[in-house]
C-alpha cells in the first residue's frame, strides 16, 4: 500500500503548499509580513532487496524568507530616520516662528528698526514724535523677543510632553514584544512554528526602532531579546518599563521606571530626536535668544540710567521688584560707586554724592544703599519695600539725576589770589574711566596778563600732563578753553597766587557698580531675558523720559547717540559680535541645522528605500511568483490524484483477476 | 525575483514623493520669485541677505537723516542770506549818512529803520524749523537769543543756546554738525586789541581785555584823578594817570577792559571797539544808538564813529559770508555723501536681488523636467503593475 501513502503524501504536500501560497497572497499587503515557503523533503524510503524505494514526500516545515542582517540594518536606519525626521520637523517649526526672509518682519528687522529709531532720536532728542517712534520700535522689538521666548518655552514643554507620550508608546511596544516572545516560545518549544507571530513581533520591534535605538539578540525557539538605548527591556518574556524625567541639570533623560537615574544618552529614534531637541537644539536657541535679549537690555539700560530726557531730572524714581535685596545675588552688580546729582531747582546749585556699593559690610544690601542715600545725600531719601523695590525721592524744590556731566565748579581748589577768578567747568568727558583732573597755575597774577599758564594733569595730579593752557596775555576772561577730552573751562577776571590749583572730577560713567541698571532705576527696558523683555512703563507713558542727554544743560544727544551706536558695538557677552550679527548667526545656525537635517533625512530615506527594496526582494510577496508556484502545486495535485487513480485502476484490474 | 510588485510600489511611491517635494519647492520659487524663502533654503546666502537687508535699512536711515540735515542747512543758508542782505542794506544807509546826506532827523528815521532791521535779525536768528531752533547748537528746544528791552527797544541780545553743536551720524563713522551754534555764526572770535574811538587819550593796556564788540568807556574827574567806568558809571575805577594796565570791570557782565591811562588828557565818553569780537546784534544796537545820538555827540564825532562802525559791519559781513561758504561746502560734501550712500544702498539691493532672486528660466526648465519624471514614474508603474501572470491562469 506504499503507492497510496506516496499519493496521499503528495496530495497533502501540494495542498499545504497551496495553503502557504494562499497565505502569502492574502498577506501580500500586510505590513511586516515575510513571505513563507513550504519545505518539502523526500519521504521515508524502504529497501526491497537491493532496490531503495521512495516513500513519497514529507513537509519539513514552512520557512519565513528573512535576512536577519538586513533586518537589523533596517532597524538601525529606521531609528535614525525617526530621529532626523523629528528634529527636522521641529526645527522647521522654529524656523517658521523666527520668520526671517519669509515674513519680512522678523526680529532682525525689529532690532534694526529699534537702533535706527535711536539714531533718528539722536537727531531730534527733544521731539515727542521721535521719542514716540523710539518707544514704539523698542516695544515692537521687545514684543518680538517675548513672542519668540514664549514660543520656545512652549515648544520645550511640548517636547517634554511628546517625549512622555513617546515613552508610553515605547512601553506598550515593549510589553507587546515580551508577550509575543512568550507565545512564540510556547509554540516553538513544542515543535510548532509561529511564523505569523514572529512577523507580528518583528513588526513591533520595527515600530519600536522608529521611536528609539534598538538592539536585538536572537535566542532559541524564536525568542528575540531587545535592548533600547543600552538598557535591556525585553528578556524572553520579561519586560522592563522605562520613564522620562529631568536630570539634575534640567535635561530630559530616560530611566528604568521607578529608578529615576536619568540618562540623556539616547542616540536615535524619535525619542532620541526629542531629547536632542530639548537638551541641545531648542535649549541652545533659547539660551542664545535670551543672551541677546539680556545683552541689549543691559547695554541700553547701562547707558540709559545715567542720562536724562527732555523731561529733565527726577523728583522720584522707583525700581522694579527683586527676589533678593542682597547685592551679591545680582550677577551684574560689582563693587563700585553710584554718583547721584542733586539740583536745587530755585538756585540751580548742584551737588554730587558718591554712594558706595559693595565697598564694605554696610554697602552690600539694597536697604543699606537706601539708608546711605537718606543719610548722606542732602534733600533726597531712599526706601526699600518688602518686594526689594528701591525708591529714591527728592524733597520739594529739589531734583536728582545720575548725569556724568562735570559739575559747573571745581570739586576742590586752593586759590590764594587777592580776588580769585570764578572758574566755570562744562562739557561731557569723553574718557573711558573716571578721573580727577588737577589744574595747577604756573606763575601768579591776573587772568589775561603776563605768562600765566594752567597745567592739567590726570590721575588727580599724579598722572601725565594732558594740556597746558595759556591764561595770561592773549587769553580774555570768559573765553572757553578746550581740554580736548570733552571738558571745557572758562576763567573769569581775577588773580591767581603762586601754586594755586583746583580739581575737576571727570566722569566716564556715573554708575561704576551697575547697581542702577540691576535694580531698575531709570532703566529703559525691564526684564532679563527674551520672555520678559519690555519697555519700562515710565518710558512708555512719558516718552520724554527717554534719556537722550548726558550734558548738564540736558539738551545734547550724547546718550541717544551712545545707545544707537550699540548696534555696531561688538559685545563680549555676545562672543564679540554686534547684536545684529549675533542674531543673524543664531537664525543662520537654525537654517544650517535644518539644511543639514534635510540632507541627512534625504540620505537616510534613500538608504531605507534601497534596504526596503532588498527586503521586499527577499521577504516580499510577488503575486506572479506565487501564481507560478500555484501552477506547479496545482499540477502536482492533479498528477498525484491521477497517480492514485492509476494505482486504484491497477488494483481493480488485479481484483478482477481474482 | 521575489517581491517585484512590492518594489515597484516602493519605488514609485518614493519617486513620487521626491518629485512632489521638488515641484512644491519650484512652485514656491515661481510664486514668490525668490530662490531663498527661508534661511534653510541657503544658509550662507541667507546670512548675507540678512546682513544686506540690515545694511539697506541702515543706509535708508542715514539717507533720511542726511536729507533732513541738508534741508536744515539750506534753511540756515537762506536765513543767513537774509541777514547778509540786511547788513549790506545797513552799510548802504551808513554810507549815505557818512556822506552827509542825512541830517539829525534823517538819522533818527534811519535809526528806526536799523531798529527794525535789528528786530528782523533777532527774529531770523531765532528761526524755528519743524519745532527745532536753527541756531541754538544742540539746544534746539528753546530760542537761542534772549532780548532785553528798554522802552520797547532792544538794548541787549544774549545768547542762551548751547555752545556745543549737534552731531548727527550720517554714515558709518561720519558725524555732521547739523545745527549751528549762534555765537559762532553771528559773533566773531578773532579778538584783536581794543581800539579807542575818541580823543580822551585812553589806550589799550597790556592785559587781554574780555570786553567785546563795542563798549562805552566813561572818563570823568580831572588830571591826576580820573574815574573810569565801562558800565555807565555804576562802578568806577580811579587812576592818577600813571596806570599802564588798569583793569576796568563791568559790574553786571564781569567783562574787563585793560587801559593804559598814562595818556588820558580829557574826560568824556569813548567808544571802544574790539576788532574780531563784533556780533551783529551789538553792532546794530550801537549804530542805532549812535544815530539816535542820545549821548549828544557832535556831528563830526558822530560821523567818525559811524565810519569806524563800518569796519564792524564788514567784519560781520565777512563772518556771515564765511559761514555761508561753510554751509555751501558742507552741503556739497553731503551731496557727495548722499550719492555714495545711495550707491551703497543700490549695491546692497543689487547684491540682495542676486542672492535671493530665482532664475525663472531655470525654474521653468526644472519644473518641466520634474513634470516629465513624475509622469514617467506613474506611467512606468502603471505599465509594470498591469502585467500579471494571473491574467494567463484559467
Amino acid at each position: 500500500m506504499d503507492s497510496f501513502s506516496i499519493g496521499l503524501s503528495g496530495l497533502d504536500a501540494a495542498q499545504k503548499a497551496l495553503d502557504t501560497i494562499g497565505n502569502n497572497i492574502a498577506n501580500a499587503a500586510t505590513e511586516g509580513y515575510h513571505r513563507q515557503r513550504i519545505n518539502l523533503t523526500p519521504g521515508y524510503s524502504s529497501k526491497v532487496g537491493s532496490i531503495i524505494l521512495g516513500g513519497g514526500v514529507d513537509i519539513a516545515g514552512v520557512t519565513r524568507m528573512i535576512d536577519h542582517f538586513l533586518e537589523q540594518e533596517m532597524l538601525r536606519q529606521q531609528s535614525s530616520l525617526g530621529q532626523v525626521s523629528q528634529e527636522f520637523a521641529t526645527l522647521r517649526t522654529v524656523e517658521t516662528a523666527f520668520g526671517e526672509l519669509s515674513s519680512g518682519s522678523g526680529l532682525n528687522t525689529a532690532i534694526d528698526e529699534f537702533f535706527n529709531a535711536l539714531q533718528d532720536l539722536s537727531a531730534h532728542p527733544a521731539e515727542v514724535i521721535w521719542q514716540s517712534q523710539a518707544v514704539t520700535a523698542a516695544e515692537t522689538m521687545a514684543n518680538q523677543f517675548r513672542t519668540l521666548g514664549e514660543f520656545l518655552t512652549t515648544l520645550e514643554e511640548q517636547l517634554r510632553l511628546e517625549a512622555e507620550n513617546t515613552m508610553e508608546q515605547i512601553n506598550t511596544l515593549i510589553n507587546g514584544i515580551a508577550e509575543l516572545n512568550d507565545n512564540i516560545e510556547r509554540i516553538e518549544i513544542s515543535g510548532g512554528q509561529a511564523n505569523n507571530l514572529r512577523d507580528q513581533r518583528d513588526q513591533c520591534i520595527k515600530e519600536l526602532s522608529e521611536l528609539i535605538n534598538v538592539d536585538t539578540q536572537v535566542k532559541e525557539y524564536g525568542v528575540v531579546n531587545v535592548s533600547v538605548a543600552g538598557t535591556p527591556v525585553v528578556t524572553t518574556a520579561t519586560q522592563t518599563e522605562l520613564e522620562v524625567g529631568l536630570t539634575a541639570d534640567g535635561k530630559l533623560g530616560i530611566s528604568v521606571a521607578g529608578v529615576s537615574n536619568y540618562s540623556t544618552d539616547v542616540q536615535s529614534g524619535r525619542l532620541g530626536g526629542l531629547l536632542s531637541l530639548k537638551n541641545e537644539f531648542i535649549s541652545g536657541i533659547h539660551s542664545d535668544l535670551d543672551t541677546l535679549a539680556s545683552a541689549i537690555i543691559q547695554q541700553i539700560n547701562q547707558h540709559h540710567v545715567q542720562g536724562v530726557g527732555s523731561e529733565g531730572s527726577f523728583s522720584q524714581l522707583t525700581g522694579w521688584t527683586n527676589t533678593s535685596g542682597d547685592l551679591s545675588d545680582f550677577s551684574t552688580v560689582s563693587a563700585g560707586y553710584t554718583y547721584i546729582r542733586v539740583t536745587d531747582t530755585s538756585s540751580g546749585a548742584v551737588t554730587r554724592t558718591a554712594i558706595p556699593v559693595l565697598q564694605n559690610a554696610s554697602s552690600d544690601t539694597l536697604t543699606e544703599i537706601a539708608g546711605y542715600i537718606t543719610s548722606n545725600v542732602a534733600n533726597v531719601t531712599a526706601t526699600v519695600n518688602s518686594s526689594n523695590q528701591l525708591t529714591i525721592t527728592a524733597e520739594a524744590g529739589y531734583e536728582f539725576d545720575f548725569l556724568p556731566a562735570v559739575l559747573p565748579e571745581p570739586t576742590a581748589s586752593t586759590l590764594t589770589g587777592a580776588s580769585p577768578p570764578t572758574i566755570s567747568v562744562s562739557g561731557i568727558y569723553t574718557g573711558t574711566v573716571n578721573d580727577t583732573l588737577k589744574f595747577s597755575v604756573s606763575g601768579a597774577g591776573a587772568v589775561g596778563n603776563g605768562s600765566l599758564q594752567l597745567e592739567v594733569r590726570d590721575g588727580g595730579g599724579a598722572g601725565d600732563v594732558i594740556a597746558t593752557l595759556n591764561i595770561g596775555s592773549g587769553y580774555a576772561a570768559g573765553d572757553l578753553l578746550d581740554l580736548g577730552n570733552g571738558i571745557k573751562i572758562s576763567l573769569g577776571t581775577g588773580d591767581f597766587g603762586a601754586g594755586d590749583n583746583f580739581d575737576v572730577d571727570a566722569f566716564a560713567g556715573s554708575d561704576t557698580s551697575s547697581v542702577l541698571a540691576a535694580v531698575g532705576i531709570n532703566t529703559f527696558f525691564s526684564g532679563s531675558s527674551a520672555i520678559n523683555m519690555a519697555v519700562c512703563s515710565d518710558i512708555s507713558s512719558t516718552v520724554g523720559r527717554i534719556a537722550t542727554s548726558l550734558g548738564a544743560d540736558m539738551t545734547d544727544n550724547t546718550n541717544a547717540s551712545l545707545m544707537a551706536d550699540l548696534k555696531d558695538e561688538s559685545l563680549s557677552s555676545l562672543n564679540t559680535m554686534t547684536p545684529v550679527e549675533f542674531y543673524r548667526r543664531l537664525v543662520t545656525d537654525i537654517g544650517q541645522q535644518l539644511y543639514l537635517k534635510n540632507i541627512h533625512q534625504d540620505n537616510i530615506g534613500m538608504i531605507s528605500q534601497n534596504l526596503a527594496n532588498q527586503q521586499t526582494e527577499i521577504s516580499g510577496v510577488n503575486i506572479n511568483d506565487e501564481a507560478a508556484q500555484m501552477l506547479v502545486f496545482e499540477q502536482m495535485y492533479q498528477a498525484m490524484a491521477k497517480y492514485m487513480n492509476t494505482v486504484q485502476s491497477s488494483i481493480s484490474s488485479l481484483m478482477e483477476i481474482i | 525575483m521575489s517581491g517585484s510588485l512590492g518594489n515597484i510600489y516602493n519605488n514609485v511611491s518614493f519617486a513620487l514623493g521626491l518629485h512632489a517635494d521638488a515641484l512644491a519647492r519650484l512652485q514656491e520659487q515661481v510664486s514668490t520669485g525668490s530662490r531663498i524663502n527661508r534661511v534653510s533654503d541657503g544658509p550662507s546666502a541667507a546670512y548675507q541677505i540678512l546682513g544686506l537687508n540690515s545694511e539697506e535699512r541702515s543706509l535708508g536711515n542715514y539717507l533720511g537723516n542726511l536729507s533732513e540735515v541738508v534741508s536744515n542747512l539750506e534753511h540756515s543758508s537762506v536765513v543767513i542770506n537774509d541777514i547778509i542782505s540786511s547788513v549790506v542794506e545797513t552799510k548802504t544807509q551808513l554810507t549815505q549818512i557818512t556822506n552827509g546826506i542825512y541830517n539829525q532827523d534823517g538819522r533818527r528815521m534811519l535809526a528806526e529803520g536799523i531798529n527794525d532791521t535789528l528786530e528782523q535779525v533777532v527774529l531770523l536768528a531765532n528761526t524755528e524749523r519743524l519745532d527745532q531752533y536753527m541756531f541754538g547748537g544742540s539746544n534746539t528746544s528753546s530760542a537761542p537769543y534772549l532780548v532785553e528791552r528798554t522802552d520797547g527797544k532792544i538794548t541787549g541780545v544774549t545768547y542762551q543756546g548751547s555752545v556745543e553743536g549737534r552731531n548727527i551720524e550720517l554714515g558709518p563713522g561720519i558725524q555732521v554738525d547739523a545745527f549751528y551754534v549762534g555765537n559762532n555764526v553771528f559773533s566773531s572770535d578773532r579778538r584783536g586789541d581794543p581800539v579807542f574811538l575818541s580823543d580822551t587819550g585812553a589806550e589799550a593796556g597790556t592785559g587781554t581785555s574780555s570786553v567785546s564788540s563795542f563798549t562805552w568807556l566813561t572818563v570823568t574827574g580831572s588830571v591826576g584823578n580820573y574815574d573810569l567806568s565801562i558800565d555807565g558809571g555804576l562802578t568806577t575805577f580811579n587812576t592818577d594817570g600813571t596806570d599802564t594796565n588798569l583793569a576796568v570791570t563791568h559790574s553786571v557782565t564781569g567783562e574787563v577792559l585793560y587801559i593804559d591811562t598814562t595818556n588820558i588828557n580829557s574826560i568824556g565818553d569813548s567808544l571802544v571797539a574790539v576788532p574780531g569780537t563784533h556780533d551783529i546784534f551789538n553792532t546794530l544796537i550801537t549804530i542805532r544808538d549812535l544815530l539816535e545820538n542820545e549821548k549828544g555827540l557832535s556831528d563830526a564825532q558822530l560821523l567818525d564813529l559811524l565810519r569806524d562802525s563800518f569796519n564792524s559791519l564788514d567784519e560781520i559781513n565777512h563772518l556771515l559770508v564765511r559761514t555761508q561758504v561753510s554751509i555751501g561746502s558742507k552741503i556739497g560734501f553731503l551731496d557727495n555723501l548722499e550719492d555714495s550712500l545711495k550707491n551703497l544702498k543700490y549695491n546692497a539691493e543689487d547684491e540682495t536681488t542676486r542672492l535671493e532672486e530665482a532664475d525663472i528660466a531655470q525654474v521653468a526648465i526644472d519644473i518641466s523636467r520634474r513634470e516629465v519624471l513624475y509622469q514617467m514614474s506613474l506611467s512606468v508603474a502603471a505599465r509594470l503593475m498591469s502585467m500579471s501572470l494571473l491574467d494567463f491562469l484559467e
